[in-house]
C-alpha cells in the first residue's frame, strides 16, 4: 500500500468514524427516552391529570394542550402561506417586490423563536390586550411556522405540471378558475404534508409560548380562546428544571419527553407516508 | 405577403386570420419577423418548418396564450374575423373558447373523462346535466372517441393510451364549440397508428371548424392540409395551397426544406 | 342500446354571416371579468405581502418596545457593562455584555464541535458511503432535526451533564461546554445536509480531471471538492451560528444560567471560558420575561435584548444567504 491509498484509508475511516458518532448520539437519545420513558407510560398517565402537586398522576391537560394550539396555529399559518404561496408562484412576476417578500421569508425563517414569544408577548398579549393566552401562543407560534408553510406551499405548487395551467386557460378558463379547478387540487397533498410537518414543529416549540401563554399548572382545561394552558414541551421543562422535587419527578419527566417525542416523530412520518402515497396514485 | 391561395375579393372573403406585420421577441430575442398573413376558413392549415423557427410562437399568437409569457413584445396586428385580438378591450376567456387549442403532448387533466370534456362547458356557465352530457357525447363522437369510452366515462383521463388521450384532449376542445382549433403538433408524442388516427379525424372535422395545425412532419401536412405555410428563423418564407408548395415552390429555402436540404 | 346516430355536423357559416356574432363574443363582459380578476389578483398579492408586513413590525415593534430602555440606560450599558440587576430598587444595572459574551462563546463552542464533525460525515454521505447507505442515512440525519429543542435540553440535563461532571471533577455539570456540546449537536443536522449538498454539487468535471492527474479519492476530496465547496460549507457554518445563537431551551437547561462572565482570568487576563455556568441571551429572556411586569424598565431591557438578538441573527442569515445565492449561481455556470 502506497502513502496516497494509506492517506486515503486514513482519512475516509475518520469520517467514518464521526458519521458513526452522530448515529451513536441519535441511538443514544432514542435509547435514554424510550428506556427510561417506557416505564411510565401506561393509560392512566396519558389521561389523568398531574396530582400531589405534581409528582403523580398524568399529563392528559398538556397534551390537550398541547393538542388546541398546535391546531390552533396551524388553522391561522396555513390558510396565510397558502395564499402567499399561491400569490408568489401563480401571480407575481419576477422583480423587485418578490425579491424582497423572497428575501424576508427566507429572514423569517432565521429569527430565533424567543424574539418570537417576545414579539407576541409585546405586541398581542400587552399591546393588543390579547393577555397570556390560548390564542396569544397560537397566533405567535403561527406567524413563526409562515416561512416554512410558504415553502412547503410553493414546492407542491411547482410540482403541478405547467400544461394543466396551459390546457386550462386554452379552454378559456380564468387564470382564478385554473388555479382553483386544476392547481389548487392536485397541490393539495404537498400542501397538506407541509402543514403536517409545521404541526409537529408547532407542537415542540417551547420558547415562544412560556413568554405567552403557557401555565405551570393549571387544575382546568382552557375553555375559552383567552385561557391560558398547558402544553408539553412546557411540562417537561417544568419537571425537569422548575420542580421543588426534581429526582422524584424525574421519571415523569422522561415519561413525558417519550410522548412528545413519539408525537412528533408519528407526525412525521404519518407526512411522509401519505407523501409517499400520494405520490404513487399521482398520475403525472 | 399577400398569397394568392385565397379568393380575395370582398363579397366572397372567407379569411379567418388575417395577420398584419406581426413582430414578435422574447425579450431582446426576435422570435416572429414582420409575418403578413390570411388564413383561409373552413380549411386544414399546416404550418411547417425546422424547430425553433417560431411556428409553435405563430400559434400561440392566434389565442393570445403568449401573452402569459411577462417577456413577449408584440407589434403588427392580428384580426380574428375582422377584429384586432391585441386591441383593448378583448374578452380572452370567449376568444379561447373560440379558438381551440390542442398541444403537443397530450394532457389530460387528472379527472374522469367525462369532467375532462366537461370542463370547458362547466367554466363557461353550462350547468344542466342533460346538457352537459349531450355536449359531452357529442364530442367524443365528433373525436371518434365515443365507441372506445362510452362505458367508462367515469374513469380517470390518463388512463386511457396516449393516442385516445390526445382525441381526449381534441374532445374537450371541441365541447367548447370553438370554431378554430389550433394544434401543435397533435402527433409528435404518438405511435404511427394513432397518428393515422388523429390524421382521419383533423380531416373529418375540416368542413366543420377551421383547423391550423404545426407539424415538423411533413407526409402528415401533405396529407391532412389545404394549404401550408413554411417558416424559417421566425419569418414567413411561403405562403401557399400545400399542393404547389409540396410540388412547385417559389422560394429556393423552401424547396430545400420539403426536399429535405435541412437538419 | 338504441343507435344514437352519427355526431351533429353543423357546418360553418362563412366569414360575412359570422363577423358580428365573433365581434359580440369577442367585447362581451370584458369590464365585469377583468374587476373580478384585478380584485382577486390584488387580494393574493396583499397576501403575499404578510411576511414582509412581520417582518418589518417585529424590528419595528423590537426597537419601539427597547427604545425607552436605550433611552434611560444607554446602550452603552448594555452592549459594554457586565452587572446585570435590572429590577433592584436600590442600583439597577443594565450590563448584558455576560450574556452576549455567553451566547457568542457558546454558540462557537457549539460550532468548533459540529463543524468538523459536521464536514467528515458529509464526507463519509457524499463520498465515500455507498449509494444504498448514503440513501438509509440521509433520512437517519434528518431525525436528528425533528428533536424538539425541549428535549435535547433535558437529555443534556439528565444524560450529558452527569457524564461533563465526573468527567472534569465538577459538582454540576451544567456549564457552558454541555451547552455548546448539545447546541453543536443540534446544529449537526444543518451542517451535513448544506455541506453535503455543497460537495455533491460540485462539478465531476473537476472530479474526474483530479482522478486523470492521478490523485487518490481523498485527495481529490480534500484538494478539489472541499476547497470547491467551500463557499457553501462556510455559508452552512453561518446558517449554523444563526440557528444556534437564537437557540434557547437546550442552553437554558444545559447550560447553568449563571449571571457572571464566560472568562477566566488566566496571569490577570481575561480568557473566554465554557467551564463556568454560563446565562445566554436568549435563556435570560426566557427566564425573566414570563414574570416581569408590563411595561417596566426591566420589560424593555428585555427588549434590548431582543433586539440584539435579532440584528446578530438577522445579519448572520443575511450574509449566509447572499453566499449561498453566490455559490449557487458559481455552480450553475460551470
Amino acid at each position: 500500500m502506497n502513502k496516497k491509498d494509506r492517506q486515503q484509508a486514513i482519512w475516509f475511516t475518520v469520517s467514518g468514524f464521526f458519521m458513526l458518532m452522530t448515529l451513536a448520539v441519535l441511538a443514544a437519545i432514542l435509547y435514554s427516552i424510550f428506556k427510561s420513558g417506557a416505564a411510565v407510560i401506561s393509560w392512566e398517565f396519558l389521561v389523568d391529570a398531574p396530582r400531589r402537586n405534581m409528582t403523580a398522576g398524568g399529563i392528559m391537560p398538556a397534551l390537550v394542550g398541547t393538542f388546541y394550539v398546535s391546531s390552533l396555529t396551524v388553522l391561522i399559518a396555513v390558510p396565510l402561506g397558502i395564499t402567499s404561496a399561491i400569490y408568489l408562484n401563480e401571480y407575481a412576476r419576477q422583480g423587485t417586490i418578490v425579491r424582497i417578500i423572497r428575501l424576508s421569508i427566507r429572514n423569517l425563517s432565521g429569527v430565533p423563536s424567543i424574539v418570537y414569544g417576545l414579539f407576541g408577548l409585546g405586541l398581542l398579549a400587552a399591546t393588543f390586550r390579547l393577555g397570556t393566552s390560548l390564542l396569544t401562543s397560537a397566533l405567535t407560534l403561527a406567524i413563526m411556522s409562515l416561512p416554512w408553510v410558504i415553502t412547503a406551499s410553493e414546492e407542491a405548487l411547482k410540482a403541478v405540471p405547467a400544461s394543466f395551467r396551459e390546457g386550462g386557460l386554452a379552454l378559456g378558463a380564468t387564470k382564478w378558475q385554473t388555479i382553483r379547478q386544476l392547481v389548487l387540487p392536485n397541490a393539495v397533498p404537498g400542501m397538506a404534508t407541509g402543514s403536517i410537518l409545521a404541526l409537529a414543529r408547532a407542537a415542540g416549540e417551547t420558547a415562544p409560548i412560556i413568554l405567552t401563554g403557557a401555565a405551570f399548572f393549571l387544575p382546568n382545561l382552557p375553555t375559552a380562546l383567552s385561557d391560558r394552558f398547558m402544553a408539553l414541551p412546557y411540562h417537561l421543562f417544568i419537571l425537569s428544571t422548575q420542580h421543588t422535587q426534581i429526582e422524584r419527578v424525574r421519571p415523569l419527566a422522561y415519561g413525558t419527553a417519550l410522548v412528545l417525542v413519539a408525537l412528533v416523530l408519528l407526525l412525521n412520518m404519518a407526512a411522509i407516508i401519505w407523501r409517499y402515497q400520494m405520490r404513487k396514485k399521482q398520475t403525472w | 405577403m399577400q398569397t394568392n391561395n385565397n379568393n380575395n375579393n370582398n363579397n366572397n372573403n372567407n379569411n379567418v386570420f388575417e395577420v398584419e406585420n406581426l413582430n414578435l421577441w422574447y425579450g431582446k430575442t426576435q422570435a416572429l419577423k414582420d409575418v403578413s398573413v390570411k388564413i383561409e376558413g373552413r380549411k386544414v392549415t399546416a404550418i411547417i418548418g425546422p424547430s425553433g423557427c417560431g411556428k409553435s410562437t405563430f400559434l400561440k399568437v392566434l389565442n393570445r396564450l403568449i401573452s402569459l409569457i411577462p417577456s413577449v413584445k408584440i407589434s403588427g396586428s392580428v384580426q380574428f374575423h375582422g377584429k384586432d385580438i391585441f386591441s383593448d378591450g378583448i374578452n380572452l376567456v370567449n376568444l379561447r373558447a373560440l379558438v381551440g387549442m390542442v398541444f403537443q403532448k397530450p394532457n389530460p387533466f387528472p379527472k374522469s373523462i367525462f369532467d375532462n370534456v366537461a370542463f370547458g362547458p362547466r367554466i363557461h356557465g353550462k350547468k344542466t346535466k342533460s346538457e352537459l352530457a349531450d355536449l359531452v357525447e357529442n364530442s367524443l363522437k365528433k373525436a371518434a372517441l365515443w365507441e372506445e369510452v362510452k362505458d367508462r366515462l367515469h374513469e380517470p383521463g390518463v388512463s386511457l393510451s396516449g393516442g385516445q388521450q390526445q382525441r381526449l384532449c381534441i374532445a374537450r376542445a371541441l365541447a367548447n364549440e370553438p370554431e378554430v382549433i389550433l394544434m401543435d403538433e397533435p402527433t409528435s408524442a404518438l405511435d404511427p397508428s394513432a397518428t393515422l388516427k388523429i390524421e382521419d379525424l383533423v380531416r373529418s372535422l375540416r368542413e366543420q371548424y377551421h383547423i391550423i395545425v404545426v407539424t415538423h412532419n411533413m407526409q402528415q401536412a401533405g396529407r391532412v392540409s389545404d394549404n401550408t405555410l413554411f417558416f424559417l428563423n421566425g419569418e414567413l418564407i411561403e405562403a401557399d395551397t400545400t399542393e404547389k408548395i409540396f410540388t412547385n415552390p417559389k422560394d429556393k429555402r423552401t424547396e430545400d426544406y420539403i426536399t429535405g436540404r435541412f437538419g | 342500446m338504441p343507435e344514437l346516430g352519427d355526431a351533429k355536423k353543423i357546418q360553418l357559416p362563412l366569414r360575412g354571416q359570422r363577423d358580428a356574432y365573433i365581434a359580440d363574443k369577442l367585447t362581451e363582459g370584458v369590464k365585469k371579468s377583468h374587476l373580478a380578476n384585478f380584485f382577486i389578483e390584488k387580494f393574493f398579492f396583499l397576501c403575499g405581502l404578510t411576511t414582509i408586513v412581520i417582518l418589518v413590525l417585529i424590528l419595528g415593534f423590537l426597537l419601539d418596545k427597547s427604545w425607552p430602555a436605550i433611552q434611560e440606560v444607554g446602550l452603552q450599558e448594555f452592549l459594554f457593562q457586565t452587572r446585570w440587576m435590572p429590577s433592584s430598587p436600590i442600583e439597577a444595572g443594565f450590563g448584558a455584555l455576560p450574556f452576549i459574551l455567553g451566547s457568542i462563546f457558546v454558540t462557537v463552542g457549539a460550532l468548533i464541535i459540529a463543524v468538523p464533525w459536521g464536514i467528515f460525515s458529509a464526507v463519509y454521505i457524499g463520498e465515500v458511503a455507498p449509494f444504498r447507505l448514503k440513501e438509509a442515512l440521509k433520512p437517519l440525519i434528518e431525525i436528528l432535526a425533528i428533536f424538539p429543542s425541549v428535549v435535547m435540553g433535558f437529555i443534556a440535563l439528565v444524560v450529558l451533564a452527569p457524564l461533563i461532571g465526573e468527567i472534569f471533577g465538577l459538582t454540576s455539570g451544567l456549564i457552558g461546554l454541555t451547552g455548546a456540546i448539545i447546541l453543536g449537536i443540534m446544529t449537526l443536522p444543518t451542517i451535513i445536509s448544506i455541506a453535503e449538498d455543497a460537495i455533491t454539487s460540485v462539478p465531476n468535471d473537476y472530479r474526474e480531471a483530479a482522478y486523470a492527474l492521478g490523485a487518490s479519492r481523498w485527495q481529490t476530496v480534500r484538494y478539489v471538492s472541499l476547497p470547491a465547496a467551500s463557499s457553501g460549507i462556510v455559508a452552512a457554518i453561518m446558517l449554523g451560528f444563526g440557528r444556534a445563537v437564537g437557540e434557547t431551551m437546550a442552553v437554558l437547561m444545559a447550560a447553568g444560567n449563571a449571571l457572571s462572565m464566560p472568562v477566566r482570568e488566566i496571569l490577570g487576563l481575561p480568557f473566554p471560558t465554557l467551564m463556568k455556568s454560563v446565562r445566554t441571551l436568549t435563556a435570560n429572556i426566557a427566564i425573566e420575561g414570563s414574570d416581569v411586569a408590563w411595561g417596566s424598565l426591566h420589560y424593555h431591557s428585555l427588549f434590548v435584548l431582543g433586539l440584539i438578538l435579532f440584528i446578530m441573527t438577522f445579519a448572520v442569515n443575511l450574509i449566509a444567504d447572499i453566499m449561498l445565492t453566490r455559490f449557487q449561481e458559481v455552480n450553475r455556470n460551470e
